[in-house]
């Protein structure tokens, strides 16, 4: 039994007028189911609506930042993305990548299955196995539920219960549902918590070797980013929601500690990174740091 | 002109880091070749001025003192040394971030960039879009005869376990 459920349970026992072994059973037995549910509500949120609630975010996140309108490039995403994520344990999710058109270096992912990847993270990048190992990240957030773990941990305990409880409304507008996607939008501007974004580092570089890609995709785009000038202003969002990128290398070399050697001959794809984005106007970084 | 523009976009092919300055965080072989079981050139030790040529999987080849070789990619952070060391890391950046910008969390969006706090905290969906993303969607079999076009294997590896330190 936990610390918070006991103190309940402590509450419940001071708190009676009556004698005090002459609670009601009953309503300690509904006392308790509350607090479980409320505890649950993470595993208990169905795919159905782990998707719902992640569609109103994606909706949201396309609000701030629109799709960039070149459909090679937004299919040739999705194949790398839907790719890799057939090599994970949830290969059936309706999964759905995006590339927003705008200068900002970020990623982000919404739960369901959405993951989006701004323009400007995009040209920094030099191969396939490096956008691989980008998306395989934010593919990691959606596996691990981190996203509904952190709105969770925002918004009121009970609005997350009554969205989990409550069937799913095709037609009329759900409150509960809208709050918490508000919410679930919001974190973009907050962060996630450091350990998960460890985590999603770690089996981010896990899925793009399992995916068949040059296992130092995601290390190699993380260190670019760290080479790049910390006061530039396409970097604040995403340094200001995510743990130092010293710290990620560092954890990231640790937790590789050489047992992906055998992995290095795995292709990175470059030229065919390199012929998609060429026709595009991304500017792809050519060594140049800007 | 045109021979500038045949360089431009030769040059534009070329995944390189062209020279780009890094520093070694710990003391790292440099291999005549990117393998662990290749000849060692020479010890270089920590806090090590390089030159950074090109990427190879986990090994980046570098230039110092004039001589060229590989090491291994994650002993080396861009930059200047002394630099990193005073700006820091853990956050810090963005405080540096913040600082510059005079605002904290709630800096006004110039109109340039789109994705400003602002807009993600008082957000205006975009179902439009959203129906859009959707149509780019690639199926189940789509995939697959993507990732055989790449001639991708599919090792089976393990999810990492979290280096010591990290839990805390």
């Amino acid at each position: 039994m936990n610390g918070k459920l006991v103190s309940v349970l402590f509450l419940c026992c001071i708190a009676s007028p009556a004698p005090a072994f002459d609670f009601n059973l009953d309503d300690l037995g509904k006392t308790l189911d509350t607090l479980k549910k409320v505890q649950q509500a993470t595993t208990d949120i169905n795919e159905p609506k782990e998707i719902k609630l992640g569609s109103g975010i994606a909706s949201n996140l396309l609000g701030a930042a629109p799709l960039l309108q070149n459909q090679r490039v937004q299919k040739y995403v999705n194949s790398v993305g839907r790719w890799l994520a057939l090599q994970t344990e949830r290969p059936g999710l309706p999964w759905q990548f995006g590339v927003l058109n705008d200068d900002d270096v970020n990623a982000f992912a919404a739960p369901g299955g959405y993951v989006f990847i701004t323009k400007g993270l995009l040209a920094q990048m030099r191969s396939e196995a490096e956008l691989a190992g980008v998306l395989a990240h934010e593919i990691a957030h959606v596996l691990r539920k981190h996203h509904l773990q952190a709105i969770k941990q925002g918004a009121r305990a009970s609005l997350f219960a009554e969205f989990a409880e409550h069937a799913l409304q095709e037609k009329a507008a759900d409150p509960a549902l809208a709050k918490l996607v508000s919410a679930g939008t919001e974190i973009y501007a907050r962060g996630l918590d450091k350990n998960d974004e460890f985590e999603a580092d770690r089996m981010g570089v896990v899925i793009a070797t399992r995916a068949g890609y040059d296992p130092y995709g995601l290390p190699a785009v993380l260190q670019t980013l760290q080479g790049m000038n910390a006061q530039d202003s396409s970097l604040a969002l995403l340094f200001k929601t995510h743990p130092g990128l010293n710290d990620r290398l560092s954890l990231l070399d640790r937790a590789m500690s050489g047992q992906f050697d055998r992995f290095e001959q795995q292709p990175d794809h470059a030229p065919r990174f390199m012929t998609v984005m060429n026709k595009t106007g991304i500017l792809v970084n050519t060594g140049n740091r800007r | 002109m045109r021979w500038l523009l045949v360089f431009c976009l030769g040059w534009s092919m070329f995944p390189a880091h062209a020279g780009e300055t890094a520093y070694t965080v710990r003391s790292t072989d440099m291999k005549a070749k990117p393998f662990t079981d290749a000849a060692t050139l020479a010890s270089l030790p920590v806090n090590s001025r390089v030159e950074v040529l090109t990427r190879k999987s986990g090994w980046m080849q570098i230039k110092n003192g004039g001589a060229t070789g590989w090491v291994r990619m994650l002993n080396l952070r861009f930059g200047d040394a002394a630099a990193q060391r005073k700006s820091g890391d853990s956050g810090l950046g963005a405080l540096f971030n913040v600082a510059a910008t005079g605002g904290s969390g709630s800096t006004v969006s110039t109109g340039v960039r789109g994705l400003s706090e602002e807009k993600l905290k008082n957000p205006s969906p975009n179902p439009r879009a959203l129906a859009e993303l959707r149509r780019y969607a690639v199926n189940e079999k789509e995939a697959l005869t993507f990732g055989k076009s790449g001639k991708l294997a599919t090792p089976r590896v393990g999810y990492l376990p979290a280096p010591a330190k990290e839990a805390k």
